[in-house]
């Protein structure tokens, strides 16, 4: 198509969803992305699941970035499955914080792309976002 | 030349000429020799000698412990009289989980009950109102009178005291005081702390409130010291929680700052509703972060003991040394345990925990190794409380008060730290104290920054982490300890006897409880506390208590900086 | 063609999911977008465009999630646009503002889209028009549009919107003093913020003042005390915004100015050089027009590939239906162009003009030109005067 896709910058929607309020790590991962030139939603914690839904369609995100540091990992996969159920399939959802690591693989099955522990590098973070953007933008349909 | 380094030259012949002959051997020593700068900004020179700190000024910045200025220690004998409460602070599963598991504690050393409750409890939600997916993986489901009964099954509660993770309204102090009730205890004979009083850290830090306006928060907690002072005299309402703006990113002085001027918030807000300072300060507790800066953890609470006093002297004009004891709580930080070779977080947990008790601490949480990896398990617990109890019974670290004092880098740097927080708490006064400079969001941005900031310098490599930028080993093979999740069912099961305990009450007792609440938050003059604990007794729930008051006193969103 | 056919049935039908993709389409300057945006024209014309701006701090998106609510009561669908600045360095951005709105997350009547303003300066972002064009054409009975007030945003929100909110609090310091005259001439109603304060009324005494030095005009300015937190004079706020709404409409029919999104399609015919190129017009209006030719072997130059000249005029001719669609004569003053890729024969050259700024006498484009394989083959950069004569709208015949 015309525009290179890296032309335009990734949409990130950088969240919390369940009880936990910790959210010094988000803000550090939002503040990445934005250095790394991606334009993010930020939004405060205890998002509910329809309203990130919502978010994610009205704002159309890349990449849903998801920050547990509790145990608010345990809710993605409905989460996931709503975005599917709302025609969202294409966008990617990436969780970072503590999650235990047998319960990584579960997370992984259920449809999330990547789990990122404490101590992930800033360099990670942003070349596996700006990837998962890029293969979101391929799948879903222009207009 | 200043003139107390001329004194210590007076007193100490040939100190001019060792010095100059050391700092040459030293300079050709360090060919590359970079400053070295705290968490707090304040620059570390590589000597420190009575050019730097002179005794000759230990009456006025150290006198004795138990007196002012408190630099030593809040009580004349400190550790080597009464060691320091050995509180792990547990929560999980269901009531009958956790009464359990903190029966097996008691067992280990541990000498006081504490409690966190499921983030359901802190949101302002019962348990048939949020997920069920996360009831009870980080803290006990706590609903109910009936559900504290069971959490503190055998448990004596007129001997031993238990402080509660207890954000606004208090439920868990109203369900204590219901349970006391139920067992015929008398209030008066209950101990304990509300930990998780101060809505202004919440706000700021955590978020960790239960969504409840901030002018509601605000009267909440007036009405609870009130309340404590009269009918709970040996509770403690409050405790200002420094640990979770040190968590969210604050330095180690500016979080102390920030709980200072928290501390002059509600001092002031008690005192507008007509309470005497007198007799609501000796209550007053502190909770604070112990991060891996070990020196500077030790002067950040020996300079926050020193301004606290002389806080409640000079703007308080309290002479009364009960009030202005600076009691605290410590946890060692979470924030700088590593998920890469864990098992290093033990070592890091003992450096931390022996700057709590260098720095004069009355009460320590050490956290359990496997905490950045899972909500902590058996078995790391209990080396978390073991390493207490090495530090005092096999290290003797409790055998001589505040044994650090009087060093000249110990010394001068509790001046630097004293320095550092002032200017912080200058800066809070000019925004019109704490909750006009939260409401703001500037002590937000200020944090955020703090935040990003020591991200960058792990990054960049000029801060080392064991296992993260430096000495790091391949790790992918090694998969770390399983989760523990609360009984499949076991949720279930609670949450069909929280509905028979709703279905089983006297509604009209519970709709004059609900409507007393409604009106209490709706007449100044009346003391909403109090009611929550009617309400409490009345066998209302948590999330009915929080929903009546957020319909009354309005609803609380975070203020999100970005 | 028949996706852009299709995405406007589902689009104008109400389908969020269609509306969300079409936004970032117009967004990013897509190549459907053009196209997309002259298939909705017809369909555009019935929100009520609102612009909300003010320094950081009154409370602008507060007074926005409270102002949708009020809407909402009332029965309208809302479509809000929030923008935010870009870091000038990297171009990302956080986009914040629809932290305050997320009672509305999850109300189907409501649809919130963040903008970075990107290389703007000016604080509104460049496809903030078409962003409105789609929202307005999707059903929306009030399009909200917030910006961060910088002092250009105020005058750049103003050109864009039907109605122009310009919002002050006490207790900022030299708060009335901030309403530079320029902004209390772009607004159309006046709002004092956080009335819940202490001083709120002495601001807006002071607003009232500054207003009656100026001339009488058929539509003064209302000063509305607001608190975003109570509801205090929300009510207010829809009414007087409803009574401007419904006035300005009265007095474009009296006086025939109706913004013709039209004006490309009635000038290009006149073009007599651009219809000897063969060049057809794809979309206009509104600062912005898109037009199409084919390079044919009379174009080719000594090269072997197409003449400078061409393409200069294809992206001249985008340039001049842009900067005339506003219904005002405008001629060009200075203009610029680089090639950075060769064009051959039988390729088709689509060029692109948006409006960069448009003050009250010179105004600027940028155009784009693209081969048939979507790459960049000329930018060009263009000043225009505005003379200020009414287009004359019969001579097409
Ligand atoms: N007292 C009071 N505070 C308000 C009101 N409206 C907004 N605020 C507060 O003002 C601050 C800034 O609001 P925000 O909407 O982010 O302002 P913006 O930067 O103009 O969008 C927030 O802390 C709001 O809670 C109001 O009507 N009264």
């Amino acid at each position: 198509m015309s525009v290179k896709d890296n032309a335009v910058p990734a949409k990130v929607l950088v969240t919390k969803i369940g009880l936990d309020g910790h959210d010094r790590g988000s803000r550090v991962v939002a503040a990445y992305l934005r250095d790394a030139g991606m334009e993010v939603i930020y939004t405060g914690p205890w998002q509910r699941i329809p309203a990130v839904v919502a978010l994610t369609q009205e704002e159309d995100v890349d990449v849903v970035g998801i920050s547990s540091l509790a145990t608010d990992h345990l809710i993605v996969p409905k989460l996931v499955r709503a975005l599917e159920e709302a025609g969202l399939a294409h966008v990617r959802v990436v969780v970072g914080g503590i999650v235990p690591d047998d319960e990584v693989a579960t997370l992984q099955e259920r449809g999330v792309s990547k789990v990122f522990h404490p101590g992930s590098s800033r360099e990670e973070i942003v070349a596996t976002v700006q990837r998962l953007a890029q293969e979101a933008r391929r799948e879903r349909p222009e207009i | 030349m200043s003139a107390k380094a001329k004194s210590a030259q007076l007193r100490l012949p040939g100190f001019d000429s060792a010095q100059a002959t050391w700092q040459t051997e030293y300079t050709s020593h360090m060919r590359d020799d970079p400053p070295v700068h705290n968490r707090s900004g304040i620059e570390i020179k590589p000597l420190y000698t009575p050019d730097n700190w002179d005794s000759a000024r230990y009456m006025e910045e150290l006198g004795f412990p138990g007196a002012a200025p408190m630099t030593r220690g809040i009580y004349p004998s400190m550790h080597r009289g009464r060691t320091w409460t050995q509180r792990q602070l547990i929560g999980y599963g269901t009531p009958k989980d956790y009464n359990r598991r903190l029966r097996k504690l008691m067992d280990t050393g541990v000498t006081a009950v504490s409690l966190i409750p499921c983030n359901s409890v802190y949101r302002g939600y019962d348990a048939d109102e949020v997920d069920t997916e996360l009831l009870g993986t980080c803290g006990a489901v706590v609903n109910t009178v009936d559900d504290m009964l069971a959490c503190l099954d055998q448990i004596p509660i007129d001997r031993v005291s238990t402080a509660m993770n207890d954000p606004l309204p208090f439920t868990l102090l109203a369900f204590v005081l219901g349970a006391a009730k139920r067992r015929n205890i008398p209030w008066t004979k209950i101990t304990g702390t509300s930990n998780q009083s101060d809505y202004i850290s919440h706000f700021v830090a955590n978020h960790m409130f239960l969504r409840l306006s901030l002018p509601g928060n605000r009267r909440v907690l007036v009405d609870e010291v009130g309340f404590c002072q009269q009918h709970v005299p040996n509770w403690n309402p409050v405790s200002i929680v420094g640990q979770h703006m040190q968590q969210a990113g604050a330095t180690p002085a500016q979080a102390m700052a920030f709980a200072l001027c928290t501390a002059i918030q509600f001092t002031s807000d008690c005192i507008e509703r007509g309470m005497q300072p007198r007799d609501f300060l000796p209550r007053f507790t502190f909770f604070f972060d112990i991060s891996l800066s070990f020196f500077e953890e030790i002067a950040k609470f020996r300079a926050g003991r020193r301004i606290w006093g002389r806080i409640v002297r000079e703007r308080f004009k309290v002479d009364f040394d009960r009030a202005f004891r600076f009691k605290f709580h410590s946890q060692t930080s979470g924030a700088d345990l590593t998920r890469q070779q864990p098992l290093n977080n033990i070592a890091r947990v003992a450096v931390q925990a022996m700057a709590g008790i260098f720095g004069g601490t009355q009460s320590l949480h050490t956290d359990a190794y496997d905490e950045v990896l899972t909500t902590p398990t058996e078995e790391p617990s209990r080396i978390a409380i073991n390493t207490q109890n090495i530090l005092r019974d096999e290290a003797h670290l409790t055998d001589v008060i505040d044994p650090l004092g009087g060093s000249y880098y110990v010394e001068t740097l509790t001046n630097q730290m004293e320095e550092e927080i002032e200017a912080v708490v200058a800066q809070i006064d000019a925004l019109g104290g704490m909750y006009r400079a939260v409401e703001a969001g500037a002590v937000q941005r200020m944090i955020g920054e703090g935040a990003l900031a020591f991200q960058e310098r792990i990054e960049s490599g000029a801060q080392k982490v064991v296992g993260v930028n430096a000495y790091r080993i391949d790790e992918s093979a090694h998969a770390g300890p399983a989760s523990q999740r609360p009984e499949s069912g076991s949720m279930e099961a609670y949450l069909e006897s929280l509905q028979t305990y709703k279905s089983s009450r006297s509604r009209s007792r519970v709709q004059a409880a609900l409507s007393d609440l409604q009106r209490a938050c709706n007449t100044p003059e009346k003391n909403v506390f109090e009611q929550v604990v009617n309400a409490a007794v009345a066998g209302l729930t948590h999330g009915e208590i929080c929903a009546c008051l957020r319909r009354e006193l309005g609803f609380g969103q975070p203020l999100i900086i970005v | 063609m028949s996706d852009v056919s299709t995405a406007v049935d589902r689009l104008v039908g109400g389908d969020k999911a269609t509306l969300a993709r079409a936004l970032t389409a117009v967004e990013n300057a897509r190549p459907q977008a053009r196209e997309l945006l002259a298939a909705l024209q017809q369909h555009t014309g019935g929100a009520h465009v609102v612009g909300v701006t003010g320094a950081p701090g009154v409370g602008k998106s507060t007074l926005c999630n409270a102002l949708i609510r009020e809407w909402r009561a009332r029965g309208r669908r809302v479509g809000v646009i929030a923008v935010d600045p870009s870091s000038p360095l990297t171009g990302g951005a956080v986009l914040g503002d629809r932290v305050r709105m997320h009672e509305h997350d999850e109300d189907d009547g409501v649809f919130i889209r963040s903008l970075a303003a990107r290389s703007n300066a000016g604080g509104l972002a460049a496809s903030t028009t078409d962003v409105i064009t789609v929202l307005d054409a999707a059903g929306m009975d009030c399009v909200l549009v917030e910006t961060v007030g910088t002092g250009q945003s105020e005058v750049d929100i103003a050109r864009t919107v039907r109605s122009t909110v310009v919002v002050s609090a006490p207790g900022l310091g030299d708060d009335v003093q901030a309403i530079k005259a320029g902004i209390l001439e772009v607004a159309d109603v006046l709002v004092v913020n956080k009335a819940d304060l202490p001083h709120a009324e002495q601001c807006a005494r002071q607003l009232r003042a500054m207003l009656s030095l100026r001339e009488v005009r058929a539509w003064q300015p209302p000063v509305i005390m607001t608190s975003a937190q109570t509801d205090q004079g929300l009510q207010d706020l829809a009414d007087a915004l409803q009574r401007h709404n419904d006035e300005s409409n009265v007095e474009d029919a009296a006086h025939g100015s109706i913004a013709f999104a039209d004006w490309p399609q009635r000038l290009l015919p006149r073009d007599r050089f651009a219809q000897h190129l063969g060049i057809e017009l794809l979309a206009g209006g509104g600062g912005h027009a898109s037009v199409r030719m084919r390079v044919q072997a009379e174009h080719i130059s000594f090269n072997g590939t197409c003449h400078g000249g061409v393409t200069f005029s294809l992206a001249d001719t985008a340039f001049g239906l842009a900067s005339n669609s506003h219904g005002v004569v405008a001629a060009a003053i200075d203009a610029h162009i680089t090639y950075p890729r060769a064009v051959r024969i039988n390729d088709t050259l689509t060029a692109s003009a948006v409006e960069e700024s448009r003050g009250r006498r010179f105004a600027t484009y940028r155009v784009i030109v693209t081969r048939t394989d979507g790459a960049t083959v000329a930018t060009f950069t263009g000043t225009v005067a505005i003379i200020g004569d009414k287009q004359n709208r019969d001579s097409q015949k």
